[in-house]
């Protein structure tokens, strides 16, 4: 069998492996240290400076060396070799390094495949809408990349001007048509796996993901230390939800609930014996679902109460809960039913009450003096609460998000030395006060509020709604929400914190808010984008039987999705086939042809075959010496094709006479073979 | 493989159709490492729930199965219209023509040919359109070289599959003896009375001047008329009879066959770029005296063939 082992890959497959090379280095540019891509440009020009004279390529030794050094260099940075962005560092500088070697196509081929990989990369790493055009346009370059050198690596030991000749049939611009259509052909094909291809109901390896920081609420809270909250813009979580969403003042999300409080700092601890205190669900049912978007924390956020988990690796706790087993850090999507008014349906177990009464030791002396002031002024939990809060109301509280720093009794320091705060500072506040008076109180973080999204119907839920309120335990109630905050700045419940606080985010996002047509623009683009990310992006096993479901299988499985695969599958092969066959197919170039072959078709079948050797016109004299009763018929067709097949050009109206010619042709009819012409 | 090949295909005729029936795909070691790359990418993207990568793994399978059809498609329907292999002396490589047609409104690109698994040469059919590949065949004696298996390939597009076929068609290859010897060619032969003998000084009788043919010796060609942008014309010369040589391989008593036949094969070609007339005889066939590339050819193929009519002829195959 013969090999084709040509010596040299073709200059333009050098050039189109390495500009696949370069744009795929382009998709994971920031992602790695700076110097990774210089250095691989270096090596890059030095490729291409070689290819055309200027340089020489390194030896075996120098590239050794270089790789040994940039391998270093890259543990050095990162410490590891394993990891998305160490591995795209190492992928980018060993193919920049392959590159110096670049000699026969295989080489070529094996830095399109680096290409490739480092699409694989910038994939696991970012997928929004906007990177999407970018990876299919460098799927394209890719495949005009092989192409090209595909074509250079069948050599060409023909003369020069033979080679010259075809290289204008197959140029750049052909390969990347061929490059596009390949494509298109192969995108129905596409879309049919990506929705039948059985998915992995879960993972078999983690990524080790290094050095990103995702934003989100953190499970403890010390409100006396911040001076200066900044909050993000970045979104924490969409929510649709079915039917109409509650009203401004139930839009609680409730979050890590933290119960243990060293006089300084809150902190979620976890109480492994407490037990989940049954609740009756009162008022009206809201379903939704969550768009979670990815955090380093383990908490799925629902609307204030839920009804229960909805999932068995996510945990529903005895303060209410979620929290997953793993960090959230692909984002997820749930649904969940919750209701905004609940009931204890039992008294508050002892131990609960114990731990939700504690406070530590001798802080805050002051404010537990007032709270056991209030308590005595007052008959009934109830009531006390009602007195607390209105000490924060007509105290001369206020609301900012630049607070001073509080003292060691941070509580006593806000409540009678400060009067400056967030809600931090009043769910504390408020909460030590409800514990020194015994009522079993806690703090809940969360978010509060959203912005409405008109175009996609949904809530998105920011980092800058994030909230803390406080519950407390009323007989004949049980845990019932209090939000002090609403009391100083009730504005926080019904708008965003922008309204009240515009400082609260940095500087691009206030202009945003501040230009409305650009928020509205900004509000498409999310909800094209939450659109993306939940039909396409987070698409799974579980939408995969649900479309298998609405294409009418009765109850779905992986054996039903085995067969709409296959049958897919067979069915793209025999039309790829048939679709590619056909451009085989014997046709004449164009119409004049074509008709010029129904006419003589017409004469064979009228016994006057034409040899292939045989002109128009020499045909013309046969059809006259066989058959001259023909001869008016025929002849001055023949001629005309002759005329228009090698006379001059006429500019203006060829296609209409060939049109015409066409049309006499379909009209021409043969007489059966004249009376009295001797048969020959 | 290839007897099974050669007894299901049978012996092909030209001009020959590539039909499906004839045609294999395979993928080639760059199309085997893309293979590799996907199901990276596939374990990749199953494993991290990743749409994006898998979307773009499923693309990129799709693309490689159009690239299959379109590799067997530039095969398929391709026509081999002619092969033709000039005469050629020994120890020289001959050529080759492959001939081949498009007959398909889609051009086709690097079709390539070899002869047995010889080293291939790629040539491109535009669309209804014609390619002509020149091969290199040895020949490494006297006789005739047959061709009995081409190997036509393509990996085009995007080199991922590699669609070949097997043309078996009788092709013969005439394979003169290499012309040597240091001999002098004998200036005086008898089988003619009042022949007289001329030292080939080229004291020819000038008749005149006739329009060029084809197959005229550029050395009679009269340049310098040309160069006065006359028309091409030969400067004809009477050879009456007075420079004939009769080349006789009865002469070479001594020698042994081959060097015999080698010596005569330089005498032939000698007297023809002399311009001479001359006639060959061997045992038991005359070629009368003329001149020409024809009856060059017919000298140097009665040498080529000397004594293998029969014995040899059918052995000496290039694969």
């Amino acid at each position: 069998m013969a090999k084709i082992q040509p010596p040299e890959g073709s200059r333009r497959g050098l050039n189109w492996a390495t500009g696949a090379f370069c744009a795929g280095m382009l998709l994971n540019v920031d992602r790695v240290p700076s110097w990774v891509p210089v250095a691989a440009l270096i090596f890059v020009a030095w490729r291409l400076m070689a290819a055309s004279r200027a340089l020489r390529l390194p030896g075996v030794i120098t590239r050794s060396l270089l790789a040994i050094l940039l391998v270093a260099g890259i543990v050095l940075r990162f410490h590891t070799l394993n990891g998305l962005s160490a591995g795209t560092a190492l992928l980018i500088l060993m193919g920049s390094v392959k590159l110096l070697e670049t000699r026969a196509p295989r080489d070529q081929y094996i830095v399109i495949g680096s290409a490739v990989f480092l699409l694989l990369a910038a994939c696991l790493d970012r997928q929004g809408l906007v990177h999407a055009p970018l990876y299919l346009l460098h799927v394209w370059l890719c495949c005009a990349a092989l192409a090209v050198v595909g074509y250079g690596s069948t050599a060409s030991s023909a003369t020069a001007s033979s080679s010259s000749a075809t290289a204008a049939l197959f140029d750049s611009r052909a390969a990347m048509m061929l490059g596009a259509r390949s494509l298109v052909f192969a995108l129905p094909l596409a879309l049919m796996l990506f929705m039948f291809f059985p998915r992995l109901p879960g993972a078999f390896w983690a990524i080790p993901r290094s050095d990103e920081a995702l934003t989100g609420l953190g499970d403890s809270m010390s409100p006396g230390s911040i001076t200066q909250l900044t909050s993000s813009y970045e979104v924490a979580f969409r929510a649709h939800f079915e039917g109409s969403p509650p009203p401004p003042q139930e839009r609680y999300w409730r979050g890590p609930v933290l119960h243990e409080f060293d006089g300084y700092t809150w902190r979620r601890t976890a109480r492994n014996l407490a037990r989940m205190q049954p609740l009756q669900y009162l008022g009206q049912e809201y379903r939704y679902r969550v768009s979670l978007e990815p955090s380093a924390q383990r908490w799925w956020f629902s609307l204030d109460t839920a009804t229960g988990s909805p999932e068995p690796n996510v945990a529903f706790t005895y303060d209410y809960q979620l929290i997953s087993a793993k960090p959230v850090t692909p984002g997820t999507n749930y649904t969940l039913v919750s209701h905004t008014s609940t009931r204890a349906s039992s008294p508050l177990p002892q131990l609960s009450r114990r731990y939700d009464t504690e406070l530590h030791g001798e802080r805050n002396p002051r404010s537990r003096a007032l709270a056991v002031k209030l308590r005595s002024g007052v008959a009934s939990d109830e009531a006390y609460v009602s007195a607390v809060l209105d000490f924060l109301h007509t105290g001369g509280f206020q609301y900012t998000l630049t607070p001073p720093r509080l003292g060691f009794d941070s509580v006593d320091d806000f409540l009678f030395n400060t009067r400056l705060g967030f809600c931090g500072h009043y769910a504390s506040a408020f909460t030590v006060m409800m514990r020194a008076a015994g009522v079993p109180a806690r703090v809940v973080t969360g978010y509060l509020g959203g912005e409405w999204n008109p175009i996609g119907r949904y809530f998105i839920v920011r980092q800058s709604d994030a909230h803390s309120w406080a519950e407390v335990w009323l007989e004949g109630r049980g845990w019932t929400r209090v939000d002090p905050t609403a009391v100083v700045a009730p504005a926080r419940l019904q708008r965003g914190i922008l309204d009240i606080l515009p400082n609260a985010v940095s500087a691009p996002a206030r202009f945003v808010w501040s230009q409305p047509w650009l928020a509205a623009l900004l509000q498409r683009w999310d909800a094209l984008n939450t659109a993306w990310n939940d039909r396409v992006i987070k698409f799974n096993y579980d939408d995969q039987l649900r479309l298998l479901q609405r294409l009418g299988f009765e109850s779905p499985g992986a054996e039903e999705l085995g067969w709409a695969f296959g049958s897919g599958l067979v069915g793209w092969m025999l039309w790829i086939a048939w679709h590619v066959g056909r451009q085989t197919r014997r046709t004449p170039p164009d119409k004049l042809a074509r008709a010029y072959t129904r006419l003589c078709k017409k004469l064979g079948r009228a016994g006057i075959a034409r040899e292939s050797h045989q002109g128009p016109l020499s045909f013309a004299k046969q059809v006259g010496e066989l058959r001259p009763d023909l001869q008016a018929n025929v002849h001055p067709l023949l001629l005309r094709y002759a005329q228009l097949r090698y006379g001059p050009a006429e500019q203006d109206s060829y296609a209409a006479h060939v049109r015409e010619f066409a049309r006499q042709v379909s009209e021409l009819t043969l007489p059966a073979r004249a009376a009295g012409t001797p048969p020959r | 493989m290839a007897r099974w090949i050669r007894k299901r295909q049978g012996t092909d005729s030209l001009p020959l159709s590539l039909s499906r029936r004839r045609l294999y795909i395979i993928p080639t070691r760059a199309g085997v490492g893309f293979g590799l790359v996907l199901v990276l990418m596939l374990v990749a993207g199953l494993n991290y729930a990743n749409s994006t990568a898998l979307f773009l793994t499923f693309l990129l399978t799709g693309f490689a199965l159009v690239s299959m059809h379109q590799c067997h498609r530039n095969l398929l329907g391709a026509r081999l219209l002619a092969a033709t292999a000039q005469p050629t002396f020994a120890h020289r490589a001959g050529t080759l023509s492959l001939i081949f047609e498009n007959p398909a409104a889609a051009a086709r690109f690097r079709i390539a040919a070899a002869v047995g698994d010889g080293s291939v040469t790629p040539t491109d059919l535009p669309a209804y359109g014609r390619g002509v590949i020149a091969l290199s065949v040895p020949a490494p004696k006297r006789g005739v070289v047959q061709v009995d298996r081409l190997h036509l390939i393509t990996r085009h597009p995007f080199g991922l599959f590699r669609a070949w076929t097997w043309v078996h068609a009788p092709i013969e290859m005439l394979v003169y003896p290499q012309p040597n010897g240091s001999l002098p060619m004998p200036t005086h032969h008898g089988s003619r009375s009042g022949a007289r003998s001329v030292a080939h000084t080229g004291a020819d009788e000038w008749l005149g001047l006739r329009p060029f043919r084809d197959g005229d010796s550029p050395r009679q060609v009269d340049w310098k008329a040309y160069a006065r942008e006359a028309p091409l014309l030969v400067k004809e010369y009477s050879a009456s009879g007075a420079d004939l040589r009769m080349l006789d391989f009865g002469v070479l008593s001594n020698l042994p066959l081959e060097a015999k036949l080698e010596q005569l094969a330089r005498w032939v070609v000698d007297a023809e770029d002399g311009g001479e007339r001359y006639g060959l005889i061997l045992p038991g066939s005359q070629i009368k005296p003329d001149r020409g590339p024809e009856h060059r050819h017919h000298c140097l193929a009665q040498l080529a063939m000397f004594g293998l009519e029969d014995t040899q002829r059918g052995e000496d195959t290039a694969t």
